[in-house]
């Protein structure tokens, strides 16, 4: 046990020599804690009320009143920007989790076993890839209507197979070491083989690219709320406000590119971790 | 394996994946609503006579798997539904819709390598310094931003600031659009001479296609620094130094040739990029493609618009994955041997 926190103190230390594993770090953390922050104490840790009208004057610019300025109905655009911030959180966390679950299951199972199992699932994931997430999302969004949770679920109906396939490979990988053939001869029984032996060493891959996908995520997410499938005004959101905003991009810039911008900077932190962690996990696997 | 043989599997494969996209809307079309003929006809299933005949056409009264053969049946005759908000058939929309996009991938396409390539050689050839740092950043930017920020951002730089692009639009008010020969409009008006329209058409391709090359140009550059680099590495090339071959000989003639294979696997990230990416620059642009009709469709809940788009640039996906994997084992033998 020593031996293992020894490794993941190493690991850490390793990981935080690098610049963008700290840069990537701080922006996540901000992130989180806005949104965690939002989540528990709702609407009163806001300047303003995010959906009150004329809480100032109509398109102001940013100010100290208003960092963000104001929106063509005078709401604080800076409060409705924060407001939003755990809808993205929650989706992705959502989407990730439960496509690492499903990837890791079906991948871990048909890499392991290999046969018939194998090919199912990888000309099914195949079929998946052909379409892209956005319209898919878009097709099944339009069946079940618009709202946050029916966009959470088509996202994660289509969501899984990337994980699936890492999964796979990654256990086809392992399966062929000696200490699976070591176990498997000294009778340990299957399923603890794929349990104490096979899913630790596929997760170390697939958590790299899940932290870089939560980026991935939130530009999805992002770009159906844009298109008006997600909240549902007045209620905030970043990809819906871009596209209300828009047509101020004129007279007013800062109102579109500002949430256009916040969604990015998450993004990029998402991006600079994942792009670190899996450096990391590369040069000591090396080392 | 042969060539012939792997082109043979692979177009196999195509078929297989795009019967498997086929399943998928036929399983979506019967999830709209629990009377199938609102996927076929949208708000039009009202109409008795036309809702009879679709009834008939498509078998909807019989087992699903029959239905499914008549799905097909129609789809391979380029039959995709009527659309109702459009008042005429989905795939005459889309033959309409189609040729404005594909302009505007043409010129992405063209954009993304021009931008991506030289990044990526610069970013390798003077690896770990300033230029390097700023090019990844300037990509990550890229890669991170959601479809319609760099959209957006071009439009307050290039068009309200500089007065340099029209805002949008495929041509400026008052042109009129040429008669269309190919559908293409831009190489329609060429074909009639009309020089004029011709670059008042480019002026207005310019932005949608920056846009999209803006946004995916990274990927490019990344697998092209490190395959760079790799090959850098290799004992060829060591070997040609050692030769005497003069470092720029060396980089441009023996490396960047063979560091340039890699960036074909790149073909199917692209495609996928530029087909969502579209949806919002054709939108943003008010550019009158199949992102446009595909998000119209969709505010109108035209099913039969909707599910048909959704096919449609399934293929395009997997007809460019089969190329690109094609061309790859063309240059690449080994990856036939796999």
């Amino acid at each position: 046990m020593t031996g293992g926190t020894q490794q993941s103190k190493r690991f850490l230390r390793m990981f935080l020599t690098r610049n963008e594993a700290r840069l990537g770090l701080t922006i996540v953390i901000v992130f989180l804690v806005v949104a965690f922050t939002v989540a528990i104490a709702g609407n009163s840790v806001v300047p303003y009320d995010p959906i009150q009208q004329d809480v100032g004057p109509i398109l102001a610019a940013p100010s100290a009143a208003h960092l963000f300025g104001t929106d063509n109905l005078g709401r604080d655009v800076f409060s409705r920007i924060v407001v939003a911030t755990p809808n993205d959180l929650l989706v992705s966390v959502i989407v990730i989790s439960s496509s690492f679950l499903v990837g890791i299951v079906l991948g871990g199972v048909a890499g392991y076993w290999g046969g018939i199992l194998d090919e199912i699932l990888m000309r099914s994931t195949d079929v998946i890839f052909a379409i892209p997430a956005l319209v898919l999302a878009m097709s099944i969004a339009v069946i079940l209507g618009p709202g946050l949770v029916h966009m959470t679920y088509a996202l994660m109906i289509i969501w899984w197979p990337p994980y699936a396939r890492l999964a796979r490979g990654e256990a086809l990988q392992v399966s062929q070491k000696n200490f699976i053939e070591a176990a498997k001869t000294s009778g340990t029984k299957t399923l603890t083989i794929l349990r104490r032996h096979l899913t630790p060493n596929i997760l170390n891959a697939m958590l790299a690219y899940a932290t870089l996908d939560i980026g991935t995520v939130v530009v999805v997410y992002a770009g159906l709320s844009y298109l008006g499938l997600s909240v549902q005004p007045p209620t905030p959101d970043w990809g819906a406000m871009v596209n209300a905003y828009q047509d101020y991009l004129v007279s007013a810039p800062w109102l579109p590119l500002f949430p256009a911008f916040i969604i990015a900077a998450v993004v990029i932190g998402f991006s600079l971790l994942g792009n670190a962690l899996r450096d990391t996990i590369e040069a000591q696997s090396i080392s | 394996m042969n060539l012939g043989v792997f082109v043979l599997r692979r177009l196999g494969l195509a078929v297989f994946v795009l019967l498997g996209v086929a399943v998928i809307t036929f399983t979506l079309s019967h999830l709209v609503s629990s009377n199938p003929l609102v996927a076929w006809l949208g708000r039009a299933s009202g109409n008795s006579a036309l809702a009879a005949e679709y009834v008939q056409k498509y078998h909807l009264n019989d087992p699903l798997y029959v239905q499914f053969g008549y799905y097909l049946y129609a789809l391979l005759h380029g039959d995709l539904g009527f659309s109702v908000f459009k008042g005429e058939p989905v795939s005459e929309a889309l033959l309409q819709t189609l040729p404005y996009t594909l302009q505007i991938a043409f010129f992405a396409i063209l954009l993304t390598l021009a931008i991506g390539i030289p990044l990526g050689v610069l970013a390798a050839r003077y690896q770990h310094t300033v230029v390097d740092y700023s090019i990844s950043g300037f990509y990550l930017a890229g890669i991170a931003s959601p479809y319609f920020l760099l959209a957006l951002f071009l439009l307050v730089i290039l068009t309200y600031t500089l007065h340099l692009l029209p805002s949008g639009g495929a041509f400026s008010p008052g042109i009129q659009t040429p008669y269309p020969i190919t559908n293409f409009p831009l190489i329609d008006s060429l074909l009639e001479g009309r020089w004029s329209t011709f670059t008042d058409g480019l002026a207005h391709v310019v932005m949608p296609s920056l846009a999209l090359a803006l946004g995916i140009f990274g990927y490019i550059t990344r697998v092209l620094r490190a395959s760079i680099l790799d090959v850098l590495h290799a004992n060829y090339i060591r070997t040609a130094r050692a030769k005497g071959v003069d470092e720029t000989t060396l980089f441009f003639r023996h490396a960047l040739r063979n560091a340039s294979i890699p960036v074909v696997t790149l073909a199917s990230i692209v495609v996928t990029w530029l087909v969502t990416g579209t949806l919002f620059v054709e939108v943003i642009f008010a550019y009158p493609g199949v992102g446009q009709y595909a998000v119209q469709a969709l505010s109108n809940l035209d099913y039969p618009s909707m599910l048909a788009i959704t096919l449609v640039l399934a293929v395009i996906i997997v007809l460019s994955n089969l190329t690109a994997d094609v061309l790859y084992a063309v240059v690449n033998p080994e990856i036939r041997l796999r």
